[in-house]
Formats: C-alpha cells, structure tokens, sequence
C-alpha cells in the first residue's frame, strides 16, 4: 500500500445488516482495514489503511456491497 | 410529501439527496429502487424522523441538471417498485399454485434412465414367460376340436 487514508461511514442500523456489512468488509479487506462498531442508531465503520493504488472509491463500493448484502439477506429472510 | 423530495444537489461532488415519507414508501420498495441504481450510482440510506434519506453520487461526473434527472428516475422507480410489490401481494396465491403444480410435475415425471435397469434376469428376448406369443387360436381352443 503506498498511502493511508481514514474515513467513517454511518450505516443506519434499521437499513444495513450487521453480517452483510461485514461480509462487504471482507470482500474489500485486501484494499482496506475496517472496523464496525455500535453507536447509537447506527454501525460507525472506520476504514482505514485505504490503497491509493486502487482505482475507483473503497468506501463507496464498500456502502454499495453493504446495502447489496443486505438486500440478499434480507429476500432470503422472506 | 407527496411524494420524494430533493434534500440537497452538489453538482461538485455529483451527489443528490432525497427525502422520502417512509409511511409513504415501505422499505422494501426503497430496497428495491436502490437496487436499481447501484450499478450506476453509490448509494447511501439513512434514516431520520420517519423520513428516509438516500443519497445518491454518480460513479461518473454529472451535472445538475442530470442529478436532477436522476432523482425524477429514483421517483419513478419507487412507483414501479410499489405496483410490483402490489401486484405481487394480490396474486401470491396464484402464483404459488402454479408454482406447486410446476414443482410436483417435475417430480413426477419420469426419466430415461429410469428405462436403464441394470440387473440381468437371465432371459432371452424369445422368451414369453406370460405367454403373450401365443396365438389366440392355440390358447382357446375349443374342447371338441382337441377331442376328435
């Protein structure tokens, strides 16, 4: 990785699955360093150690694979 | 609120955030509107007050007037979103009956390899076990004829 970078996301917990976000931070887990925490209404997700190197926003794609595997999830559940 | 409404545009960042009445719009259609949009967009969903905020930015620069355009195109996929959640609910019952009937078909159906019995019962195909070869003349005789 030739640069760190920090950013936090707020994921309502009403509307992003605890499991689909962390099936999300796995799958960006080579680009990224997360962690998921509780606070208040909401998962505070600190993703750091981003790769410069990658093309294209980490952390956009991550909250579009969260909110993606929630959706799975959430249809499976019916 | 009649129906979503635009929160703030940033044509900078090429984001638009809407706002929708969530007694208006059940979850599930704002899932389903967000799913569309995914591979176009990077969506974000939040919630506040009975109000749904969805934040959408374009994976590619767009102008206002497009983030504009994008959100009357998230509004009308709400409403597509809806008629198919209603429609499905009014025919579910329909729809799991042919589902059944589909389902149990398939099981009762038979396969070619049900055709390929493997075990071996010694006979030849000349064989007539059940006396099916035998003329109908030689099996009822009659019993004057046999008695001359």
């Amino acid at each position: 990785m030739s640069q760190a970078q920090t950013a936090v996301v707020r994921l309502h917990r009403g509307l992003y699955m605890q499991q689909a976000i962390k099936e999300a931070a796995n799958t960006f887990a080579d680009f990224a360093s997360f962690k998921i925490v509780r606070d208040g209404e909401h998962y505070a997700v600190t993703v750091s150690d981003i790769d410069a190197e990658v093309e294209g926003d980490v952390v956009a794609e991550f909250c579009n694979f969260a909110l993606h595997n929630t959706m799975q999830r959430k249809k499976k559940r019916i | 609120m009649a129906q979503h409404s635009v929160e703030s545009v940033d044509p900078k960042a090429h984001t638009i955030t809407l706002a929708l009445d969530l007694q208006l719009y059940p979850f599930d259609v704002v899932y389903g509107a967000a799913y569309v949009f995914i591979d176009r967009c990077y969506v974000l969903l939040d919630k506040t007050a009975g109000r749904c905020l969805i934040h959408l930015r374009g994976k590619t620069e767009l102008s206002e007037k497009e983030l504009l355009d994008l959100s009357g195109e998230f509004g009308n996929e709400l409403l597509s979103q809806a008629l198919r959640r209603k429609i499905v609910k009014q025919n579910q019952k329909i729809i799991e009956e042919i589902t059944t009937q589909a389902i149990a078909g398939a099981a009762g159906g038979t396969l070619p390899t049900d055709f390929l019995d493997s075990s071996d019962d010694g006979m030849d195909f000349l064989d007539d076990p059940l006396g099916i070869a035998v003329p109908w003349e030689d099996k009822f005789k009659k019993k004057s004829a046999e008695q001359p």
